[in-house]
């Protein structure tokens, strides 16, 4: 008896120490969400998949939008990719196109007070460039030669070669943004860490507990148009329905990006009528890249096929709820270059089967699926796994192109084998998503030289590859528009002609928040524009 | 005593250094080069020069033995690395993750002595009886519901319906129940069944009957020496099941947004950081061996006929 005692009592003990342990992490701070705040506060609580990150502005490893919060670059990215001044106010490109001059903002300061200058540009860049290798996707970077601040508020940048992009990637999140001087560690290498998040962006972050939230406020010294909210309080939320029923609940706000909820939450939300629902504008290219290189597809009237043979009316009617909209280009129009009038082509199973029939593809009788020279004519088709959307949009390509005579196997793996095939060009038909704003069209297209992009890999098989890659070096250095215009138009009209590429949709950004809830815009793709959001504190 | 448990601890050397090893040569068989999976990671496009950057930063250009030797001299100086993706020790990651499961963990272990001990005791003494009944119907639903449904379901209806508890996050003792619940039910409904057997297999035995035929108290009978028996395999059980629940609170921790182990390990699987998962199956191995031995001294004190060692104990 004295021993079960014992040992009840240790139960017992281990239950009560487990139940304390509760009430030790009771953690009132930051925690709840806008309903709990001082009436004089305006605060918007977010939902986040990841947790935000370092926020070294230099790094990858932060959350796109948490940096943008913070920091600023020279330019920003505007409407349809027009240019806008941000910490530069005006700036010229010498005749050569290799030395552009910044007339820096004057009065702006970091949010720790100090004045921002020339020299901390300097600063910044000057880090990047001596990790070169690490940013070499960015064509920016190769293209860098040095740095001059000549005057407080002047700075110049000398280029290897003439860059026509170099605005706008001056407009990216990462890796160029500003660090302010006592946010750098003392050997002023950012590419290890730094030590403190300082920015001029019109946000600052406050609090960060790692996995759980992160707070940001209103930065007082931001040059530009105040934030009318004083308060943005970021939530971990791994799980898109978590994130649903948490909004449901009032513990969030607002759920903005692309991919966040699945398609399907996003419409009940929608017509619960309780929440305000908005779509983006095209964003990205929802696409599949096809094997120029391998197999059936290497046959060009099997590509061409594959480009009537599939309703993307039906997929994104019926598999996106109109959520995005049908995709005729690897390139929506409103991107810089990408007007060029190319054919759209419709679902048409007949012309499929015409060109298939032409090209020698035979369907032999009590057979599903045609034959050339005793092959079958059959393709992967390779998505990831757990991503809902592409497994049934690839399930409905498999039973289009069952309809002519096309056998599609399916081949769903996980994230990182997927992504393998993606760069060893061991696929079929492939899941692939162009870059969006301010990246599209020229770093996408840059890419396509790159062996490990599923891109190079897809367009390996064709006879002018060649020309292809070296017209995509000469667009990129080139100074006159009329000229690079028209390499664009042959790039991308090739490529188009060729049918490497079957575009689905145009991919969106969405944003479900409550009524309480009022000027919510999109940027581009990565981008949580909040300076314009006011909430209405009930 | 002292000296079983000192022996057993002695043997954790070999077992995580196996495990390491073990683990190591795992992950390197995946045909996933990490120095990718890093770029994909951080949404960095890959191009040959940086991940040639990265490789050697990693040092994962090296020969496979070196690594492993490498990492393995740093570990014995509890030097963990760091993490690739987020740049952090391991040590420092598993430190800041590790009290936010264990605390799930042990908040579970409450559900489970809150729910298994009564439920199974009481569907044994009344065995057939409506209380039977109903503990049956609640160990099949809970055993066979899913974690990731179960962990919906409760927010349903606790947190959106009736609105008691917070959907998710961490903060206060709200937060942990539905967590801590969704973990613990599966557990739960198997110790439940567990304990009715043993119980209603020791009410079999001659020394019950003659327990009875002694005149001692059914209170005494079945308290005493039913139960104290039927409890052996569970607490052996638990050994097992703590570190699993520890281990496993993936799901859970997924759904409610909990900051722990759980989801630090998933992402960093996903995103082949080497250095995260040895250091988390290191330490997993050493959770494993200690909750084990802690139920083997659990068990030789229940029950004093087991010998643990050359000692006999809790005499």
């Amino acid at each position: 008896m004295r021993k079960i005692r014992f040992l009840l009592s240790g139960l017992l003990v281990f239950a009560m120490l487990s139940g304390l342990l509760a009430a030790c992490g009771k953690q009132p701070a930051g925690d709840g969400g806008a309903q709990n705040a001082p009436a004089s506060e305006k605060v918007l609580t977010i939902s986040s998949t990841n947790d935000i990150g370092t926020l070294n502005p230099h790094q990858y490893n932060s959350e796109m939008f948490a940096q943008d919060f913070v920091y600023e670059n020279l330019l920003k990215y505007g409407k349809d990719g027009k240019i806008e001044p941000c910490l530069a106010e005006t700036w010229e490109i010498s005749p050569d196109g290799k030395v552009y001059t910044f007339h820096l903002r004057k009065g702006v300061k970091f949010s720790d007070g100090s004045d921002f200058n020339a020299e901390i540009v300097k600063k910044n860049y000057d880090a990047v460039l001596k990790a070169r290798d690490q940013h070499s996707w960015l064509e920016l970077v190769n293209q860098m030669d040095r740095t001059e601040a000549v005057d407080g508020s002047t700075f110049k940048i000398y280029f290897k070669n003439p860059y026509y992009p170099a605005l706008q990637e001056l407009t990216l999140i990462r890796p160029m943004r500003i660090l302010g001087a006592a946010g750098f560690l003392e050997d002023g290498d950012t590419s290890k860490d730094i030590k403190a998040p300082i920015g001029t962006g019109p946000w600052v972050l406050s609090e960060h507990k790692k996995g759980e939230y992160a707070t940001f406020i209103r930065n007082d010294n931001y040059w530009g148009e105040k934030p009318r909210l004083s308060k943005v309080i970021v939530k971990v939320i791994p799980d898109g329905e978590t994130a649903a029923a948490a909004l449901e609940k009032g513990e969030i706000d607002m759920i903005y990006g692309s991919g966040v909820i699945s398609i399907d939450t996003f419409r009940e939300l929608s017509k619960s009528g309780r929440f305000t629902t908005l779509t983006s504008d095209p964003m990205t290219t929802r696409v599949i890249g096809i094997n120029s290189n391998r197999g059936a597809a290497k046959d060009l009237s099997v590509r061409m096929a594959l480009q009537y043979a599939v309703d993307k009316d039906s997929i994104v009617e019926n598999i996106l709820y109109g959520t995005e909209k049908r995709a005729d280009t690897l390139f929506a129009e409103n991107f810089p270059y990408c007007k060029l009038g190319l054919e759209a082509r419709g679902y048409d199973a007949e012309k499929a089967g015409k060109l298939l029939e032409d090209a020698g593809w035979k369907l032999q009788p009590g057979k599903d699926y045609r034959e050339k020279d005793g092959k079958a004519l059959e393709l992967d088709l390779c998505f990831i796994a757990a991503d809902s959307v592409d497994r049934s949009i690839a399930e409905a390509i498999q039973a289009d192109c069952k309809k002519v005579g096309i056998k599609v196997n399916l081949v769903g793996e996980e994230e990182d084998s997927f992504y393998q095939r993606q760069k060893n060009g061991d696929f079929g038909m492939i899941f692939g998503e162009s870059w969006g704003a301010p990246y599209d069209p020229h770093s996408l297209v840059s890419s396509f030289r790159e062996p490990s992009h599923f891109d190079y890999q897809a367009q390996l098989g064709l006879p002018m590859k060649k020309a292809i890659d070296e017209t995509i070096g000469k667009v990129l250095i080139s100074t006159d528009e009329s000229s690079r215009q028209k390499m664009y138009d042959y790039i991308l009209r090739t490529l188009h002609e060729q049918g490497v590429y079957l575009p689905i949709s145009y991919r969106t950004n969405m944003a479900v928040f409550r009524k309480n809830v009022t000027g919510v815009t999109f940027a581009t793709t990565n981008e949580i524009p909040l300076v314009n959001v006011d909430i209405n504190q009930q | 005593m002292r000296a079983y448990i000192i022996k057993r601890l002695i043997s954790l050397v070999p077992v995580v250094f196996g495990i390491t090893i073990l683990t190591f040569i795992l992950i390197h068989m995946v045909p996933v080069d990490p120095a990718h999976a890093y770029m994909t990671a951080t949404n960095t496009p890959p191009t040959e020069r940086a991940v040639a950057a990265v490789r050697a930063e990693f040092g994962l250009d090296r020969p496979l033995p070196e690594q492993y030797f490498t990492w393995l001299g740093k570990a014995l100086r509890l030097d963990l690395g760091k993490s690739y993706v987020s740049q952090e020790p391991v040590l420092e990651e598993l430190k800041h993750s590790f009290p936010s499961t264990l605390l799930l963990t042990l908040a579970a272990v409450g559900w489970l002595i809150l729910l298994a001990l009564p439920l199974g005791f009481l569907s044994a003494v009344f065995k057939d009886s409506i209380v039977d009944h109903l503990s049956r119907a609640f160990t099949f639903v809970a055993a066979s519901a899913p974690p990731f449904w179960l962990g919906f379901l409760l927010i349903e209806l606790f947190a959106l319906k009736l609105g008691l508890l917070p959907v998710m996050g961490k903060g206060s003792w709200q937060h942990l129940i539905l967590p801590s619940l969704t973990l613990a039910l599966n557990y739960a409904a198997s110790y439940t069944r567990l304990l009715r057997s043993g119980i209603l297999e020791n009410l079999k035995q001659p020394f019950i009957l003659y327990a009875r035929a002694r005149g001692l108290k059914q209170k005494l009978v079945i308290g005493k020496h039913a139960l104290k028996n039927a409890l052996l395999p569970v607490v052996n059980a638990f050994g097992m099941s703590f570190g699993y629940m520890l281990a496993g609170s993936v799901i859970v921790e997924n759904i409610f947004a909990w900051p722990g182990l759980g989801r630090l390990i998933t992402e960093s699987i996903f995103n082949r950081d080497y250095p995260m998962i040895q250091g988390y199956v290191a330490l997993m191995a050493v959770v494993f061996v200690l909750s084990n031995l802690l139920a083997d001294i659990a068990s030789a004190i229940i029950d004093p006929r087991i010998r643990i060692g050359d000692d006999r104990v809790g005499v």
